[in-house]
């Protein structure tokens, strides 16, 4: 150890630097720091990657029992202290800090001391000894725990959690609006940069109270009117303007995003509001909807495989059979009329009739043979019964179609009693029913009962009149 | 020690025993990165796509059927669903260059010394819960503004009618590409095999007129089952499809099959595909003759309906029985409907010719997209009207407030789309003060053809046909999906 005089300088620096990062941590509440000294902070997250490196293989040396090299220790030490200032600086920046960012700053300012410690104790006997092991294996254990806390810091606090494939959480049956909806679509586009630990702008977007308050613009959000939230204004920015939410790079909310966080704020913002609470003409109500209802292929990915070759066999020049889609076993059926209608036409399709999810057999002469077939079909969600000779007595036997969603059945004999049927198939959204015997009040009745299904009656007669009487002619 | 070491370092020194051992690494390192290719084994779903049978749809449609209601002559978006207050304001005022920007014109009106600013003589009302903008042109579209959505910022290349039209419908400017009939055809194959999948119905209102030639519905390099069928109105829909007087339908078939026969002896010969397509042509026609009467006989359709359309929708020929004619069609399965009114080009006199043309369209189209929709067709069935492109803001010729005209302007224009997938109600894009830009949401022909393919199902960069050595596409090398029109 002759030549240590030569680096003397280098023990002035390790000493200054630690006493000014003891003095910052214990004053931090006092210091204010100039602009360039801010600046500072900025490059720490380029050289933390140095000490990491370099303490890391000191310690490596030290516990394998080698020698360490002179400069490898010095330059380590000095990087170590240099980055957990820069470090402390940066977090000034930050006005309120969070669980990570306190964690992060307190391990990496032990770790700069205990570097320093390393630094001094070297030249003592105790070098080479059982504490002097146990100091090394400690760095290492605050190098990885300062490094991870950091990581959270910048990259989000799951970031090495092990990757799981996203898949978004079904939303729950009439949803709270803020939390199962509004706070998805924040959580999925803001919240990474908007949280305790990355506050940008101060903007706090975790919470209802976060939005609230605002962030350095005020007026992030008011309720009642979001043409005078920051929010929205921003998020309605050109993509290239600097101002644009998200930022350029980051992925930019959709349409009906925006138009569901509009709506949010213009009911007033709420986060005790709910789906039911809606009205049923509400805009936002038919947005949330729409993400209730999953993606139609995904349905129907456990169906049934069925052969092209089958679906051949089964076709003719009045029996159209198609996938819905390519690849998928979901399938359409067309029946027109021929000039020699068959029963067997239909009844034959048994076979494939778990894979019928649309069908069409309007105008035909059905009789209760084909209805049975119709109504194996059990996945059906799309039927077109319009114009054909049925009567309540058939159409009872389709209550069992539970996943009907479009029901076409005007022009035919049903009434009353059909109610109940159509009562139990408890998707259906759509229901067209007119030019038949059933009677209006008992279809208003229903419509009370069903606010959601949507009951086409036919044109209006208002307007129908108004079609008989008016002319295009404007008068002039 | 060093000596050997260095020889044994010498690159041309290496052995067999080396090379494989290094080799070895090589090829795990490589094999390690491929691990992290997760489809270099599987078809990409590029791949995927390509190898699908043609005829089903790429992801499931929202719409099945397209009717496209074609004004032919461009009617001006000025007077229907663009509505300009401050032409009326700065009215004779000069067309400012700032808007212009020296904007390519036609030679009737490029050299004009003057563009001076013409409003439209027609009052402009907003309707609906959508408040939307229609001119009092078209009283009976204004009542289904709830359920149309307006695009008023259509936009395309063409300044003249030919090049224009040629481009809606074939997406390119320059004739003798496919028309959109028959990709959507080529694409997603028949739903009614005893009907043609395009078809094409003609009409022709009293104003100014372009021609229309069959090249619009051609199928091009396409196979050609899948061109246009033009219907004719009158007692004959189809020509020749009638069996002579003396010809029973057995004796018919006996002679398809016996022609089938020796068109089959052809094609082993000669191995043209075409005679295939003419083979089933024949069988088609034939199923065509018990089909198309059948479709075409309106006389069933009850009085609602016939008022509902208009009384003219009794006339064959006329805009009203196509728009009928349209809606049985869809029924039957007939993937697209291409209805052509002729007469929109108004040069001049366009108040009243524009009044006249309005009269034979206004109803009918309103009528089809509600009967569509109390029969649950709106679901499933895209509705378009619309001009091949828009008209000029400034008055053509002399300035005369009470008779005036407007020459081409493809820097934008109106259209309307119902129901199929598009979202109802909706007021997209918008116009300068002057109605001569787009200045929010652009929609290009090919973007529009790429969302009309979407909502069939299609992936309009997947749909390809290669021909002359290259993979052609409706939408060419251009064209992207405007998601916020879909619902």
């Amino acid at each position: 150890m002759t030549n240590t005089s030569q680096y003397k300088w280098v023990d002035y620096v390790v000493f200054g630097l630690s006493l000014f990062l003891v003095f910052c941590f214990i004053f931090e509440s006092f210091i204010e720091l100039p602009i360039w000294v801010a600046w500072i902070g900025r490059w720490h997250p380029l050289i933390l990657h140095f000490p990491i490196v370099l303490l890391l293989i000191c310690a490596f040396l030290g516990l394998t029992g080698r020698m360490i090299p002179k400069v490898l220790l010095s330059s380590a030490v000095v990087l170590t202290l240099v980055t957990t200032i820069s470090g402390f600086f940066l977090g000034k920046e930050m006005g309120e800090k969070g669980d990570l960012l306190f964690w992060h700053q307190w391990l990496g300012g032990a770790l700069g001391i205990l570097a320093a410690l390393w630094y001094g104790m070297q030249r003592t006997n105790l070098n080479g000894s059982m504490v002097f092991k146990v100091l090394q294996a400690v760095v290492v254990g605050l190098v990885f725990a300062t490094g991870h806390y950091g990581g959270m810091v910048t990259h989000g606090e799951d970031f090495l959690a092990l990757p799981v494939k996203k898949r978004a959480e079904k939303i729950p049956e009439n949803p709270f609006i803020y939390k199962d909806v509004v706070g998805r679509i924040l959580d999925d586009k803001c919240v990474s940069c908007h949280n305790p630990n990355k506050k940008k702008g101060e903007l706090l977007m975790t919470s209802l109270e976060g939005l609230l308050a605002g962030g350095e613009v005020g007026n992030t959000l008011i309720p009642g009117h979001p043409e005078e939230s920051e929010l929205i204004r921003r998020i309605h920015l050109p993509l290239e303007d600097e101002e644009h939410m998200p930022p350029e790079g980051k992925r930019a909310l959709d349409t009906d995003e925006i138009q569901i966080l509009e709506r949010w704020i213009a009911l007033g913002a709420s986060d005790t509001l709910r789906l039911e609470h809606l009205q049923p003409s509400e805009p936002l109500a038919e947005y949330i909807e729409q993400l209730i209802q999953p993606d139609p292929m995904e349905r129907w990915t456990a169906l049934p495989v069925v052969a092209d070759s089958t679906l051949l066999g089964l076709s003719s020049d009045y029996v159209t059979i198609r996938r819905i889609a390519g690849g998928i076993n979901a399938l359409s059926i067309n029946v027109y009329k021929s000039p020699i209608y068959d029963t067997k036409q239909l009844t034959d399709l048994g076979p494939i009739a778990k894979n019928i999810i649309q069908m069409d057999v309007s105008g035909l002469p059905l009789a209760q043979e084909e209805v049975n077939l119709i109504a194996s079909c059990s996945n059906l969600e799309w039927l077109e019964i319009d114009q054909t000779p049925l009567t309540d007595v058939e159409v009872d036997t389709l209550k069992v179609l539970s996943r009907l969603r479009t029901l076409k059945i005007y022009s035919t004999a049903i009434s009353d009693e059909s109610i109940p049927v159509f009562e139990r198939m408890g998707e259906l959204q759509k229901l067209y029913l007119w030019h038949t015997e059933v009677s209006s009040e008992k279809l208003l009745d229903f419509q009370k009962r069903n606010p959601k299904l949507q009951i086409e009656t036919g044109i209006d007669p208002e307007v129908q009149a108004s079609f008989q009487t008016s002319d295009s002619i404007p008068k002039n | 020690m060093d000596e050997e070491k260095k020889a044994s370092e010498n690159p041309l020194k290496v052995n067999r025993r080396h090379f494989f051992s290094q080799l070895s690494v090589g090829i795990g390192s490589l094999a390690l990165g491929s691990l992290l290719i997760p489809d270099l084994f599987k078809k990409g779903a590029q791949q995927l796509a390509l190898e699908q049978p043609l005829g089903v749809a790429h992801f499931a449609p929202k719409a099945k059927r397209i009717i496209y209601l074609f004004q032919a002559g461009a009617p001006s978006q000025l007077e229907t669903f663009d509505y300009k207050p401050i032409l009326r304001k700065r009215m004779g005022e000069d067309l400012p260059e700032s808007i212009r920007k020296g904007q390519r014109l036609t030679n009737m009106t490029a050299n004009q010394d003057k563009f001076p600013l013409m409003p439209p003589k027609i009052g402009f009302q907003q309707h609906g819960e959508s408040r939307t903008w229609v001119s009092d042109f078209f009283p009976h579209i204004a009542k289904i503004a709830d359920e149309i959505t307006v695009v008023r910022s259509m936009h395309t290349e063409a300044i003249n009618h030919d090049p224009a039209i040629t481009f809606f419908q074939t997406g390119s400017q320059i004739s003798g590409r496919p028309s959109m009939g028959s990709w959507l055809s080529y694409g997603l194959g028949s739903e009614n095999k005893n009907l043609p999948s395009f078809v094409v119905l003609t009409s022709r209102g009293k104003g100014n007129s372009q021609g229309l030639y069959s090249k619009l519905w051609s199928s091009g390099f396409l196979d050609s089952k899948h061109q246009g069928v033009l219907l004719r109105s009158g007692k004959d829909p189809v020509l020749y499809l009638n069996d002579p007087e003396g010809i029973s339908r057995a004796d018919k078939r006996h002679l398809l099959d016996h022609v089938s026969s020796l068109n089959k002896l052809h094609h082993v010969e000669t191995g043209d595909d075409e005679i295939e397509s003419r083979i089933a042509q024949y069988e088609m026609a034939y199923r065509m003759q018990m089909s198309v009467p059948d479709v075409m006989d309106i006389s069933k359709e009850p009085q609602s309906i016939i008022d509902l359309y208009g009384e003219d929708c009794q006339v064959p020929g006329t805009y009203a029985a196509n728009a009928l004619q349209a809606r049985r069609l869809a029924e039957n399965g007939v993937r697209f409907i291409q209805l052509y009114h002729q007469g929109w080009d108004q040069h001049g006199n366009l108040h009243n010719e524009m009044a006249g043309q309005a009269k034979d369209v206004d109803q009918a189209s309103a009528a089809l997209v509600l009967d569509l929709k109390q029969r649950g067709m709106l679901d499933d069935t895209l509705v378009v009207w619309g001009g091949e492109f828009g008209r000029g803001n400034y008055a053509q010729g002399k300035f005369d407030p009470e008779n005036y005209g407007r020459d081409h302007h493809p820097k934008a224009f109106s259209i309307w789309m119902a129901g199929g997938g598009i979202k109802p109600g909706l007021n997209y894009g918008k116009t300068d003060e002057f109605g001569y830009n787009v200045i929010e949401n652009p929609v290009h022909i090919n973007d529009f053809h790429a969302t009309l393919m979407h909502a069939m199902g299609l992936d309009h960069e997947q749909l390809t046909y290669k021909y002359q050595g290259r993979r052609f596409r409706l939408t060419d090398v251009a064209g992207n999906v405007i998601k916020d029109l879909l619902a």
